[in-house]
C-alpha cells in the first residue's frame, strides 16, 4: 500500500469559526400526469416507452422532452422484455454479512426498441465479474405488481447466442 | 466583427489538501497577485472581473458579493459563470468573448475551490438529490438505489468510461497506472500542485486497493483547495502588457445530454460514455476559428481534464490527437512525456490537482504558460499551438481553448 | 457597439406554485421564443442560461436542462446571476461574431424552497451569517431608512410606488395574480404585514415560479428573421462593495456607473429626453426611486415627485415591475422583454404612447449590489 504524501504545513494565521451548512429542504416537482401512463401499464405488465414523431428517439424510462427537436413526445409504443448491458460498474462496499469489501454490480441498462439507459440491478447477489457489456437480459416481474418502477424486480441474464458462436467460430479456424 | 483576444498572464495559488491558512477571497488574491506580477498590468488596467467556482462545495451562494474588494471588482463590471467541472473554463470562454465582443479591453479571469470549507460528498451528492428524490417516488428500492447511485457519482462515471473504453482498445490497468505515473512524476516539477510524487512507480499503484472497478486508489485525483488566475486583453494591448503574448484563436463549450437517468426531461442517451459527442464537437467548432485542419500535426502541446488516467486517453483521441484506441500506445512509446513529441499534462494534470472549480482553468492557464516558456515543469520541445480542455457536469459538458503564438489567420466562419 | 436585435421572447406566466416541473417550464420558455421568432431548434448557436444551483436544489443545475433549454449538442454556458446578465453574455457572444444565434433563458421555483433561507446564503460567511441579522428584508429596510433620513421623503411617498406598480400589474395579464391589485391605496400598503419596519410586504418583492426565454441575433441576421426587432444599443454592468456599512445607502455608485456606460455605447446624452420608458427590478419599492435617481432620470431625492405612471413624463415599469412578479433569475429577462413589448406597441392594456426608446435593467446582492442597464432602441423615428 503506497502512503500518499500530502504537503501539510503549520497554518497559524487564522481562527475557524464554526458554521452549519445546511443545503436547506427541497420540495423537486415533477410531471405526474405522464409518468402515471408508462406506470399504468407497468402494472399490466407492459413495457411502454415515448416516442418522438419527428426523430422517431424511443424513450425508456419515458422522458417529457426530446432534446434533439426541443419537442414533447406524445406517441407511446409497446417494447419487448428483452434488453442489453450499455455499461456497468462495481462498487467496492461492505454490507452487512461480507467479510471484505466485495464488488457490487451496477448497470445501466438499453430495453431493446429504446435509445436510451438507465441505471438497473441484476439478481440480488449476481457474481460481478460475469457481466459484460452487451449482456443479454429479460425482464423479472415482480409477483404482486403495484403500478411503479418496483414491478421490474430485476433483470434476469438470459442466453448469449454470440458466445456460442464465437466459440464455433474459434473452433473452425 | 469581432476582437483577437490574448492572454497576457497566469498566476496560481498553492494547492493543497487543506489551505486552512486562508479563507476563500484570499486564496483567490494570491493567483491574482501572481498573475499581476507576471505581466507589466496592475489592477487598475482592469476593465471587467470574471469568476466563477462550484457553490455547493464552500456552502456559499454567489460569494464574489462578498469577495468584490478582495478579486479588484470593485466599481467594475463583474460576471459570474459556473458550469460545476467546466467552471474554469467556462470563466476562461466568457473572459474570450468579453474582449471579442469589444465590450471590455482587459478582462481578468478567476476560478477557485476551496473545498475543504465544506464537504465534498454534501456538494456531489445533490447533483442527482432531485432526481433520487423522483425515483424514490417511482416505487426505487431505497438500498439499491444507494449503492447504484454510489457508482454513478464522478469515480461512477469514470469507471463506466473506464470499462467501455477498456473494451474498446483492450488497454489494460498497467496502463491505466502508466498515465498516473507519468502525471505524478510531473506534478512534483511543478511548484503549484497538490499530490507531488516524484518516485511513485506502476507497481504500487497496481498494489493500492480498488474504489470503484477498474479504477484503484492510488490512480484517482485528490481533493485540493486552490485558485487560478488569467489576463486576457486585445491584440494591441498585449504587446504593452507582456512581451510573449499568447491568442486565444479558437474556443468552444458545448454540452451533451445529461448522464444521470433522470425520470424527467433529462436522462441517459448516451449509450456509451465514451463515445464523448460533446467533446468531437467542441474541437470541430474550436479547431474551426483556430484555422486547423491537422491537429495531429498542428498542435504541440495538450492540457486535458483527466481526473481518472482511461479519460487522458479518451480525450486525446476524440480531441484529434492520436487515432482511436491507439492513446495507450503512445503513452508506452513515451510519446506524451515532457520530452517527448506531444507532452501531455506537463502540470501534472487534474490527476494530481483538483480544485474542481479552477481546474478547468488552470489547463488554459498552463497550456499559455508553456507557449511563453514561462511554465512550471517547462517543455524542452518549442511550442507554437497548444489546446485547454475542460470536462464536467455528469460527463456531458465539454470546454476548449485553442491558444498560440501568433493571431488566428482571418476567420471566415460565422455569418 | 454594433447593435444587436431581440427576435423572439416568451414568458411563462408566473404562479405562486405552478403546477410543471422545472424541465418542463424551461421547455416553455425556450420553445415559445423559437416559435415567436419561427425558429428550429438546430438554428440555434449557443444557449446561455441563468439559473442558481441553490435556487434549483441541484449542484450543476445547467446539466439537467440541456434538453429542456435546447443545449443539446449546442456551445452552452450558464450565468450565475439575474436574467439580465445572461442577455449580457448573449450579446457578447452575438458581437464576437462566432454566434448568429443566442438562446438565452432563466427560470426558477421558489415554491420548491424557502426563498428567503436561501438568500442567506449570499451572506458573508465568517462575519454576516454567523450574528444572521442580514437579509432580504433588514437589508431592504436599512437602505429605505437611509434614503428616507437622507432626503426627507416619506414612508407615504415610498408606498405610492408600490400603489402604482401593483395597479401597473393588474393591467398585465403575465404579473403574478396575487400582485394583481387595481383598487389598492396606500394605507393598504402601509397596513399590510410588516416584514421589518419600515419594509411592509405589499412594498416588497416577494418570488414566485416563472421562467422567461428571448432570442438575439446580430444586425443582418435579425432583419431576416422578423419585421421590427428591437435593437440593444447599449450595456452597461457594475458592482459595488460589499458590506452596506461601506455604502451610502441612499444612492446606487453601481447603478450610476452602469448608466453612464450603456448611455455612452448608446448615445444618450440627456436621458430626460431622449429614454421613453423604464424597466426597473426593485427588491423593494424604495429601490424603484434610488434606482430612477442614479438613473439621471430626476435629481437625487426627488424621486417621488418624478411622474412616472403609464400616461406620465418617463412611465417606470408598466407592466407592474418587479412589484408585478418576481422569479429569480428570470426577473431580469421579463424586464427586457416587457421593454420589448413597450416598444413593439404590443403592450395591450398598459401600453405607454410612442415608446421607441427604453431602458431595462437587472441586479443581485443586497440593496441591488450589482446593477445591469440596457438600452433598447425600436426601428420607428
Ligand atoms: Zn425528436
Amino acid at each position: 500500500m503506497v502512503r500518499l504524501e500530502y504537503i501539510k504545513k503549520q497554518y497559524t494565521r487564522t481562527r475557524r469559526v464554526h458554521g452549519n451548512w445546511y443545503l436547506a429542504s427541497y420540495q423537486y416537482k415533477f410531471n405526474v400526469k405522464r409518468i402515471n401512463q408508462c406506470l399504468e401499464h407497468l402494472r399490466k405488465g407492459e413495457l411502454v416507452g415515448l416516442k418522438c414523431r419527428s426523430c422517431n428517439t424511443v424513450s425508456f424510462p419515458p422522458r417529457l422532452i426530446c432534446p434533439k427537436c426541443l419537442k414533447m413526445p406524445d406517441e407511446w409504443v409497446h417494447l419487448r422484455d428483452t434488453a442489453t448491458v450499455a455499461t456497468f460498474s462495481g462498487t467496492y462496499a461492505q454490507e452487512a454479512g461480507d467479510t471484505e469489501p466485495r464488488p457490487y454490480p451496477v448497470v445501466a441498462i438499453r430495453q431493446d426498441g429504446s435509445d436510451t439507459t438507465w441505471l438497473a440491478n441484476l439478481p440480488e447477489g449476481y457474481d460481478f465479474f460475469k457481466v459484460y457489456v452487451g449482456m443479454p437480459l429479460k425482464v423479472k416481474w415482480a409477483e404482486d405488481k403495484k403500478g411503479d418502477f418496483s414491478d421490474i424486480e430485476y433483470y434476469e441474464p438470459i442466453e448469449d447466442p454470440s458466445i456460442e458462436m464465437n466459440k464455433k467460430e474459434e473452433a473452425e479456424k | 466583427m469581432g476582437v483577437q483576444p490574448a492572454i497576457v498572464s497566469a498566476g496560481f495559488s498553492e494547492h493543497a489538501s487543506k489551505r486552512s491558512d486562508v479563507n476563500m477571497a484570499e486564496l483567490m488574491n494570491e493567483a491574482i497577485e501572481d498573475a499581476l506580477n507576471k505581466c507589466n498590468c496592475t489592477i487598475d488596467d482592469i476593465d471587467c472581473v470574471i469568476n466563477g467556482n462550484m457553490p455547493a462545495f464552500e456552502g456559499a451562494n454567489i460569494p464574489e458579493l462578498w469577495m468584490t474588494d478582495h478579486i479588484g471588482a470593485k466599481n467594475k463590471p463583474f460576471m459570474r459563470v459556473t458550469t460545476g467541472g467546466t467552471t474554469g473554463g467556462s470563466v476562461a470562454i466568457a473572459a474570450y468573448y468579453a474582449v471579442a465582443s469589444g465590450l471590455y479591453d482587459t478582462v481578468l479571469a478567476t476560478s477557485f475551490e476551496q473545498q475543504s470549507c465544506g464537504s465534498t460528498t454534501v456538494g456531489l451528492s445533490s447533483v442527482a438529490l432531485g432526481e433520487v428524490s423522483i425515483y424514490l417516488q417511482l416505487g426505487y428500492d431505497f438500498e439499491k438505489l444507494r449503492r447504484n447511485m454510489g457508482a454513478g457519482a464522478a469515480i461512477g462515471i469514470g469507471a463506466y468510461q473506464a470499462i467501455n473504453y477498456m473494451r474498446r482498445s483492450h488497454c489494460t490497468e498497467e496502463d491505466l497506472a502508466r498515465v498516473v505515473v507519468q502525471n505524478r512524476h510531473n506534478a512534483a516539477k511543478n511548484w503549484w500542485t497538490h499530490l507531488k510524487m516524484p518516485n511513485i512507480t506502476i507497481e504500487q499503484i497496481l498494489e493500492t486497493p480498488y474504489i470503484s472497478y477498474p479504477l484503484r486508489f492510488g490512480m484517482v485525483t485528490p481533493a485540493s483547495d486552490g485558485s487560478c488566475a488569467m489576463i486576457y486583453t486585445t491584440e494591441e494591448n498585449a504587446k504593452k502588457f507582456t512581451d510573449t503574448p499568447v491568442y486565444v484563436n479558437g474556443v468552444a463549450s458545448v454540452s451533451n445530454e445529461n448522464a444521470i437517468v433522470a425520470p424527467e426531461a433529462s436522462g441517459c442517451g448516451q449509450i456509451d460514455p465514451c463515445e464523448q459527442l460533446s467533446a468531437t464537437i467542441s474541437a470541430k467548432l474550436a479547431y474551426e476559428q483556430a484555422g486547423i485542419s491537422f491537429p495531429e500535426k498542428e498542435i504541440d502541446y495538450v492540457e486535458v481534464y483527466s481526473p481518472f488516467p482511461n479519460q487522458e486517453f479518451m480525450w486525446l483521441e476524440r480531441l484529434g490527437l492520436f487515432e482511436e484506441n491507439t492513446a495507450p500506445m503512445q503513452y508506452r512509446e513515451g510519446v506524451t512525456a515532457l520530452d517527448g513529441d506531444l507532452p501531455v499534462n506537463c502540470s501534472g494534470g487534474v490527476n494530481s490537482t483538483n480544485a474542481i472549480g479552477a481546474s478547468a482553468m488552470e489547463r488554459v492557464a498552463e497550456a499559455a504558460l508553456q507557449i511563453m516558456g514561462k511554465a512550471g515543469n517547462q517543455s524542452p520541445k518549442e511550442i507554437h499551438t497548444a489546446i485547454g480542455h475542460g470536462w464536467g457536469g455528469t460527463i456531458n459538458l465539454i470546454t476548449l481553448s485553442v491558444l498560440a503564438d501568433q493571431p488566428r489567420r482571418k476567420y471566415k466562419g460565422g455569418i | 457597439m454594433e447593435k444587436v436585435g431581440i427576435v423572439g421572447y416568451y414568458q411563462v406566466k408566473p404562479e405562486t406554485d405552478i403546477q410543471m416541473s422545472r424541465p418542463e417550464m424551461i421547455f416553455y420558455a425556450a420553445r415559445g421564443a423559437l416559435d415567436y421568432a419561427g425558429l428550429k431548434r438546430d438554428d440555434l448557436t449557443t444557449v446561455i442560461s441563468a439559473t442558481n444551483d441553490y435556487y434549483d436544489g441541484k449542484t450543476i443545475s445547467n446539466c439537467f436542462t440541456v434538453e429542456a433549454g435546447g443545449a443539446y449538442l449546442k456551445d452552452e454556458s450558464k450565468v450565475e446571476m439575474d436574467g439580465a446578465h445572461a442577455v449580457n453574455y448573449g450579446l457578447m457572444r452575438c458581437l464576437s461574431g462566432h454566434h448568429k444565434l443566442a438562446l438565452v433563458w432563466g427560470a426558477s421555483q421558489p415554491s420548491t424552497f424557502y426563498y428567503s433561507c436561501i438568500r442567506v446564503l449570499e451572506n458573508d460567511p465568517t462575519f454576516d451569517r454567523p450574528i444572521n441579522l442580514l437579509n432580504d428584508y433588514t437589508a431592504a429596510a436599512l437602505g429605505m431608512r437611509a434614503y428616507m433620513n437622507k432626503f426627507g421623503v416619506s414612508v407615504e411617498d415610498i408606498a405610492k410606488v408600490g400603489v402604482k406598480n401593483h395597479k401597473n400589474a393588474a393591467k398585465n395579464p403575465l404579473a403574478w395574480n396575487e400582485a394583481q391589485l387595481p383598487d389598492i391605496t396606500v394605507e393598504d400598503i402601509l397596513n399590510s404585514e410588516m416584514l421589518s419596519n419600515p419594509v411592509t410586504k405589499l412594498m416588497h418583492a416577494l418570488p414566485c415560479d416563472g421562467a422567461t426565454a428571448l432570442v438575439l441575433a446580430p444586425e443582418g441576421l435579425a432583419k431576416k428573421i422578423i419585421d421590427d426587432p428591437v435593437w440593444i444599443t447599449g450595456v452597461g454592468l457594475c458592482q459595488e462593495t460589499y458590506y452596506l456599512g461601506d455604502r451610502d445607502l441612499s444612492i446606487s455608485v453601481s447603478m450610476e456607473k452602469a448608466a453612464q456606460k450603456a448611455y455612452k455605447l448608446a448615445g444618450i446624452n440627456d436621458p430626460r429626453k431622449d429614454i421613453d420608458v423604464v424597466e426597473l427590478f426593485e427588491h423593494s419599492a424604495y429601490e424603484e426611486l434610488v434606482l430612477a435617481e442614479a438613473l439621471g432620470l430626476c435629481e437625487k431625492g426627488k424621486g417621488s415627485s418624478l411622474s412616472s405612471e403609464i400616461n406620465g413624463e418617463i412611465p417606470i415599469n408598466p407592466s407592474g415591475g418587479n412589484i408585478g412578479a418576481f422569479t429569480p433569475c428570470a426577473t431580469g429577462i421579463t424586464r427586457i422583454i416587457e421593454a420589448v413589448k413597450q416598444i413593439q406597441g404590443e403592450a395591450k392594456g398598459y401600453q405607454v404612447k410612442d415608446a421607441n426608446r427604453a431602458i431595462a435593467h437587472g441586479q443581485i446582492g443586497f440593496c441591488a449590489q450589482n446593477n445591469i442597464v440596457f438600452i433598447l432602441e425600436g426601428g420607428k423615428r
